[in-house]
Order: C-alpha cells, then sequence, then structure tokens
C-alpha cells in the first residue's frame, strides 16, 4: 500500500487532459523503421529509491527494470516458470539444500568475472541486511555457501521447493564484490545488466549506457534515463509530449487522452492485485459464512468494475486473477443476486441491530467511491452501513487486533516471489502474521502448507487453486476487481515486453528507431 | 540594535528547538507504528515481520524513552551531526543539502519575478488610482490569490507541454524546466505584493513631504521616482521575506507535480515515512532560515525606514 500524493492534484491534471482529448495528439504514424543504435529512451518510473541502493528494498527494483540488476533465475510470465539467467541450471542436492550452477563467461561491468563467490558475497549482503527482504531473509534461507568456483549452494531452515522463485526476486540481484566495500551499496559499474549506470540525479533520476560486454548478446539502445516522477497524471503528460518513452504505472483516469493519441500505445496487463472487501470473520455478524456470502451477492461487481474503474479492471472471480496459473478452474465472478442475499440474511439471522463500518483507506483514492457503492448495495437488502476514510497507517492496529468491520484494501499477492504462497500463508493462515480477515481453517492451513512442500510446480498450483476455493466457498473476503496494470509506450519503441511487476523494462532488445 | 539581534537570536533557538520538537513527535501523536512506517518505505507491501520490527526498533534506539531520544538528537545536532536518515541509513546532511539548494533556487526566481510583476503593476494602479487600468490590476490580482496551484500546474504544463511543445512538463535540468513551477509558484505572491506595493504608494503618493515636494514645484515624475517609490515599495521587504519563508516548505505541491527535489518533498517523504532524523534536519533548517530571513527582513526595513529604526530604539 503506497501513498500517492495529492489525488486531486492527478485528477486535475488527468481530467483536463481527458478533456482536451485527442485535441493534443499528433497525427504522426508508427514507426517502422530500423533500430537505431545511437537512440537512447527516458522511462518514468513511479517511485524513487528510498533506502539509498540497498538491495534487500525498494531500489532493487528500479535497479532491475533499468536493465543493470540481474539474478541467477527470471520468471517468465509467458511460460508460468522460473528460467535460467545467471544460472544455468540448479537441482535440490538435498532435502534443505538447493545447487545453482553460476553461468560461465559473464563478467561484471568493472570487468571482473561472474563466479560463485561473487554471488555469495551479493546475497549474503541481503541476508544481512537490517531489514531483509521477505524473498529472501533468514526466515526462509539459512545460509549460502560456494561449493565450486561456479555452485552456489543456498541452505533452508526447512523443506522449500520456491527456492529457485525466491532467487528470481530482484532483491537477490547480484552485484560485483567491489560494490559492497563503502558503507552504502555501490551499483555504479558492479551489475552484469545489458545497460550499466553512469550518473545519478539524487530522487530525480538515473543515466545509464550500453553495456557494450553484455553476455546476452547486442544491447540496442545507446542508453537511457529512468526519471523518479511519483505524480501519476505527470507521466501520463510526458509520454504524450515525447519527454518519455516509457511511462509505468498510469492512472485509470489518464487513460481517455492516451487511447486517442496516435503516437503513444497503452498496455495492459493483468496485476497480481486484487482490490477487496476484507470483513472481520472474527466478530459477529461476519463470523456467519451465511452472512459473509449474503454480502457478497449483494455487491454488483460488474457495475463497480465499469463504473469506479472505468473499466480498467474486471469483476474478481476469488482472489487470484483468471490469468494466473494457480486459477480457481471454472470460477465466475459472483453475479448480483439481492433475493438470495436477502434469504441468506435470514438464515443468518441477521437484525440491523447496528450500522456496519467500511473502512476506506485514503491512499486509494478510488476506495471512497467503491464504498460508496457497497453502501448503495448493502443498503437495498437491509445492510445499513457507515463508511470511514482514514489513513492506512491510523487503522492497521485496528485491522490485525480484530477491531473493524470491514476494510477496503488491495495486496500484491507476488510481491516477495513470482508464487502465491506467502500472500494465502501470511494473510489466511490461521497463524498468518497479516490475517486481516481472522480468518482460520485447517483444512486451508493443510493445503497450504501441502503446497509449500510440493516440488511440481504443477501440483503445487492446483493445491493454490484448492486453497483458494476454500476461501471462495467460505466467502471469507468479497474480492471485488482484479486490477491491471497500465503502461504507455511511444510508438517508435521496439522491442518492449510489459511486466505487470515492472521488474524487467530495459533489455538488450529494447531499441528505439532513428528520428 | 544589539537588543533587537539578541531578541531575534533568542527567538531563533526557541523556534528551531520547539519545531524541532514538534517534528519528533509528529510519528508517535499521529496514528499508527512509526518503525511499520519506516519499514515499509523499506520494503514494499503490508505484510511486515513482527521480528524486523522488534529488530530495528532496537537497532535505531526507539525503545528508549522520548526525551532520551530527544537529547540523544540535540547532542548530535548541536555538534553539527544532523545524523542518518532511518529509511536511506545516509547521512541526512547529503540529502537536506541539495533539496535546499534547489529550493533556494525555485524561491529566489520566484520571488524576483512576483516582485518584478508587482514593482510594475502595483505602480501602476497606484498612479491611475480609480481608474480602468487600477481596477483591472485589482480584479486580476484578487482572481489570481483564489487560483490553487493544483488546478493552474496542469493548466499550464496542458498549454504549454502539450498543445505548444515548447516547455518541459516535468523535472529539474536545465533553465526552461523551471519556467513552469515558477509561475505557478509566482502568481500568487505576486498578487499579494501588488496589493502591498499599491497600497504603499498610495500612502506615500499622501504624506506630507511628498505633497510638500510637489509644493515646491519639482515634477510629477521626479516627486515619484525620488520620494513616492522608495517608500512605496517599503512593505515588499517585509513580505518577500515572509513569502521567502513560506515557499522554503511550502512548495510540496509544486514540486511534486513538477518532480522537483526541493525541501518540501524532503519534509514530505520524511514525515510520512516517520523518518524523523530527515524530517527533523529538514525543519530545522528551514524554521532557521525563515527566521534568519525575517530578522534580515526587519534590519533591512529598519535602515531605509527611521520611523522603525526609532520603535527599536
Amino acid at each position: 500500500m503506497r501513498f500517492s500524493l495529492p489525488s486531486s492534484v492527478s485528477l486535475g491534471l488527468v481530467a483536463l487532459l481527458s478533456l482536451s482529448g485527442c485535441g493534443f495528439s499528433g497525427a504522426a504514424g508508427k514507426s517502422s523503421q530500423a533500430a537505431d543504435l545511437d537512440q537512447r529512451i527516458v522511462v518514468d518510473n513511479f517511485r524513487a529509491p528510498v533506502a539509498d541502493w540497498a538491495l534487500e528494498s525498494d531500489a532493487a527494483y528500479i535497479l532491475s527494470l533499468s536493465g543493470c540488476l540481474e539474478t541467477l533465475t527470471r520468471y517468465d510470465e509467458s511460460q508460468g516458470k522460473v528460467v535460467p539467467f545467471l544460472a544455468t541450471e540448479w537441482k535440490q542436492a538435498s532435502a534443505l539444500e538447493w545447487d545453482f550452477k553460476i553461468r560461465e563467461g559473464v563478467k561484471f561491468q568493472d570487468g571482473t568475472a561472474l563466479d560463485a563467490a561473487a554471488v555469495v558475497g551479493s546475497l549474503q549482503n541481503v541476508l544481512d541486511a537490517e531489514v531483509p527482504a521477505r524473498a529472501f531473509s533468514r526466515k526462509v534461507v539459512s545460509g549460502v555457501k560456494a561449493l565450486d568456483n561456479h555452485t552456489v549452494r543456498v541452505t533452508t531452515p526447512t523443506e522449500s521447493p520456491l527456492v529457485p522463485y525466491r532467487l528470481a526476486s530482484v532483491n537477490t540481484g547480484v552485484l560485483s564484490p567491489a560494490a559492497f566495500k563503502g558503507e552504502t551499496v555501490d551499483p555504479f559499474g558492479h551489475c552484469t545488466g545489458p545497460f550499466k549506470p553512469v550518473s545519478e540525479k539524487p530522487k530525480q533520476s538515473l543515466t545509464l549506457d550500453r553495456n557494450e560486454d553484455y553476455w546476452g548478446g547486442q544491447v540496442k539502445l545507446a542508453g537511457a534515463e529512468i526519471r523518479f516522477i511519483t505524480d501519476g497524471a505527470t507521466r501520463a503528460a510526458q509520454v504524450q509530449t515525447g519527454e518519455a518513452d516509457v511511462s509505468l504505472s498510469i492512472p485509470v483516469s489518464g487513460l481517455a487522452a492516451l487511447e486517442s493519441d496516435s503516437n503513444v500505445k497503452v498496455l495492459k496487463a493483468d496485476s497480481p492485485r486484487t482490490a477487496t472487501l476484507y470483513m472481520n470473520n472474527g466478530r459477529a455478524p461476519f463470523d456467519d459464512v451465511d452472512f459473509r456470502k449474503a454480502v457478497r451477492s449483494a455487491l454488483d461487481l460488474d457495475a463497480l468494475a465499469a463504473s469506479v474503474y472505468e473499466g480498467a479492471a474486471i469483476a474478481a472471480t476469488g482472489p487470484f486473477a483468471p490469468s494466473e496459473p494457480w486459477a480457481i478452474e471454472g470460477a465466475e465472478a459472483p453475479k448480483q443476486d439481492v433475493e438470495a442475499a436477502k434469504k441468506l440474511l435470514a438464515s443468518a439471522g441477521y437484525t440491523a441491530d447496528r450500522p456496519l463500518e467500511i473502512v476506506a483507506i485514503v491512499e486509494r483514492a478510488e476506495f471512497a467511491d467503491v464504498a460508496t457503492v457497497i453502501q448503495d448495495n448493502l443498503k437495498a437488502v437491509g445492510v445499513p452501513v457507515k463508511i470511514q476514510t482514514k489513513e492506512y497507517a491510523a487503522v492497521e492496529p485496528d485491522l490485525l487486533s480484530g477491531n473493524y468491520d470491514m476494510v477496503l484494501s488491495q495486496r500484491n499477492r507476488l510481491i516477495d516471489i513470482a508464487d502465491p504462497i506467502g500472500f494465502l500463508t501470511a494473510d489466511y493462515t490461521c497463524d498468518g502474521t497479516y490475517n486481516l480477515s481472522h480468518f482460520c481453517n485447517a483444512d486451508y492451513d493443510k493445503k497450504v502448507a501441502q503446497a509449500a512442500k510440493t516440488a511440481d510446480s504443477e501440483e503445487r498450483y492446483k493445491l493454490y487453486a484448492e486453497a483458494g476455493r476454500i476461501l471462495q466457498d467460505q466467502a471469507v473476503n468479497v474480492w471485488l476487481v482484479n486490477e491491471q496494470a497500465i503502461d504507455a509506450v511511444r510508438t517508435d519503441l521496439q522491442g518492449h515486453v510489459q511486466d505487470p511487476l515492472a521488474r524487467y523494462v530495459l533489455r538488450a532488445d529494447t531499441a528505439k528507431s532513428g528520428s | 540594535m544589539m537588543l533587537f539581534l539578541a531578541r531575534r537570536t533568542a527567538a531563533l533557538v526557541v523556534a528551531v528547538l520547539l519545531a524541532s520538537f514538534v517534528v519528533f513527535l509528529i510519528p508517535y501523536v499521529t496514528p499508527g507504528d512509526p518503525m511499520r512506517k519506516i519499514i515499509r518505505s523499506r520494503v514494499a507491501g503490508d505484510a511486515i515481520d513482527g521480528s524486523a520490527v522488534e529488530a530495528l526498533s532496537l537497532q535505531l534506539g526507539l525503545q528508549d524513552p522520548l526525551w532520551t531520544q530527544y537529547l540523544r538528537w540535540l547532542g548530535r545536532f548541536a555538534s553539527g551531526d544532523m545524523g542518518l536518515s532511518y529509511t536511506s541509513r545516509t547521512p541526512v546532511v547529503d540529502q537536506v543539502l541539495p533539496a535546499l539548494w534547489v529550493t533556494l533556487s525555485l524561491v529566489v526566481l520566484t520571488l524576483a519575478v512576483a516582485a518584478l510583476i508587482s514593482v510594475v503593476l502595483g505602480i501602476t494602479a497606484a498612479l491611475n488610482e480609480g481608474r480602468a487600468a487600477d481596477k483591472a490590476i485589482t480584479a486580476v490580482s484578487q482572481a489570481f490569490i483564489a487560483m490553487p496551484e493544483y488546478w493552474l500546474a496542469p493548466m499550464l504544463v496542458l498549454v504549454f507541454a502539450l498543445e505548444l511543445s515548447v516547455l518541459p512538463s516535468a523535472g529539474w535540468e536545465g533553465p526552461t524546466s523551471a519556467v513552469l513551477p515558477v509561475a505557478v509558484l509566482a502568481l500568487r505572491p505576486a498578487s499579494h505584493f501588488t496589493s502591498a506595493v499599491r497600497e504603499g504608494m498610495l500612502d506615500a503618493l499622501g504624506a506630507d513631504h511628498v505633497v510638500a515636494a510637489r509644493g515646491r514645484g519639482l515634477s510629477h515624475f521626479h516627486t515619484v521616482r525620488k520620494h513616492v517609490i522608495p517608500n512605496g515599495l517599503l512593505p515588499l521587504t517585509t513580505l518577500v521575506a515572509v513569502w521567502f519563508a513560506g515557499l522554503l516548505g511550502g512548495s510540496v505541491i509544486v514540486e511534486v507535480i513538477f518532480a522537483i527535489p526541493g525541501m518540501g518533498r524532503l519534509l514530505f517523504d520524511g514525515v510520512l515515512n516517520s523518518d524523523i532524523p530527515l524530517a527533523q534536519g529538514a525543519v530545522v533548517v528551514v524554521v532557521g532560515l525563515a527566521v534568519l530571513l525575517t530578522t534580515a527582513a526587519d534590519l533591512v526595513h529598519g535602515l531605509l525606514n527611521p520611523q522603525v529604526r526609532m520603535r527599536h530604539a
């Protein structure tokens, strides 16, 4: 959950852009020219590094999307599995040990060779961090060591099939030993990727040049600049003016103007975020499954997606997006059924003796509107609701302690690793550290525990789907809409592949035609 | 004069101490756990490990009583050390100084533009009191005072970046990138300054010594140039100083829209992330500069205006 500064600011510019419509869109057609190896591009990113360049922090995302930082493995969205990157192969050596073969012939941008010792040093730095990354902390990894010059062994405290996934996390990116010699991490010239960072304007931008000796082949851009622009409307404006070639995370309200601009291409992909109406299962009347189902039946999710989200989100079928490999087979978005809701309320013995409260966190501006729609839907079935808007930090203690009725929130299921195990464990198991729903079900816990030990990804995904079905059957929450990751690129950009998690943007193949 | 300076020095110390203490308390008096805010700003997501909260709290010394923490910071600050940022673990001074330089540039440009506009418009309005020019200038000034920055900034981006493509829409690189933010920030002070200059000029025009000068046969032009304008512009010195102080930390909306890495943004991030040393460092610098500037303005005002000198004496 991230604070987005003055939503009124974004809305102001976006509204104006929308009103201007095609009035400001150029008439230039799409470029069919060949890539120009002298071109440089600008990428507008939505965050700046907060914790310097510490790899355990969000800064790792910036270094990764910049084409600087590379990991041992990489999650391939199209294949739905982890594929080789700086490691060529891996195997589970024993229940608690995984061995990774380091790619030979790779050099860091400072000219030193990538070997097992360098990898161990880099990973050890993340493990030793004051606030370690959840993907690679002492809780899930007990140690790393070099077995020989090109083999790294990762040891886990309990058997885990997810170690290759953990090593695809950008937080486990590998830097040369020289990067760790100072007080803070220095990525300049110490990555292995297609682009090497050459200068930084703190809080403003990072400039990168082509890595002429990239192990992955020719790099088609001369360089790039990553700009840190927190205001979504400004990012949208910059790709429209041509000041930026790629703008990440475009606000929904900025779509109309961009979609009508022939020089801009809007890219959308399912994001691993689902806007959710969390219900406090530990407190009446939400402790009755019929009541929770009644709430679900009362809501018109299609109308919600079409109105508040302006069609840039789709009604959710459950805790997962339909495109995810662990999606519940055959699941459909619940349809509004007022009569069914009323019957379920009667069956739950519900009496409207007090208005229920929905907390809409202010960090997500749209949640105030979502709460209003829900309030209206529930009123129609005889459930009075009042809305509170609060900062997330203000409401968090109540959420964790179970002192609330309903809260609107959204979570990134794949925030740690490209696998939902962390989300399913933290959010819904009896001992989950972020179990806002205060849900506890032995069958569910068993499925998740079993999945955590299942190496075969197909089998594991089935178990996730089964766990998801339990959540759905128990109507633990109402999963409202699946959000979409929206990026915008100039049409003369070539070889760009959208990554919904914004980990990979600049790649060796990214190119731009000559002007 | 010495007494005046001594009083202002004492005010400076009290203001800095008070401001730093208030900023120090913000994370503790606002809802939510400061440690979780710090961690959340470093690693994405909400599901925070309780052991990480405890470990970091211990490491940063946040389990100590509040007064111990504050005195520890004060001791370090007295020796010139602003400490390390809780989020980046880099020296606060390394973040404050570049941001201060950016904001100072922005504010100086803004006030220079605002002062220039207001001098021209204020004098014109005063010399044409009650006529169409005066009424038009007054009406436009009032309209600009009411124009919010979050509306004006997108409007200017729309026209000058998107429509005309003559200025960058955001960033802080080179003189052209300063044009739009300066224009947005300058409009309101320019309106206030114009009213003040107009009033000052009208007062000066009616002053006894001006009437006497006219009576001695001095031309209107010379009377205005030598006796009216110098006195009519006096209120501007204090106003510029007050606005200078306000803009140092108060330009956050413009800094966000135009992606400018200035003090407003730094302070905002510091408070948002419970980064107490960063917020304290930024506030102390802003408050210190504000007190120094208003003191300097009062001194200049006193040098230019004998009545003020006599009051202080």
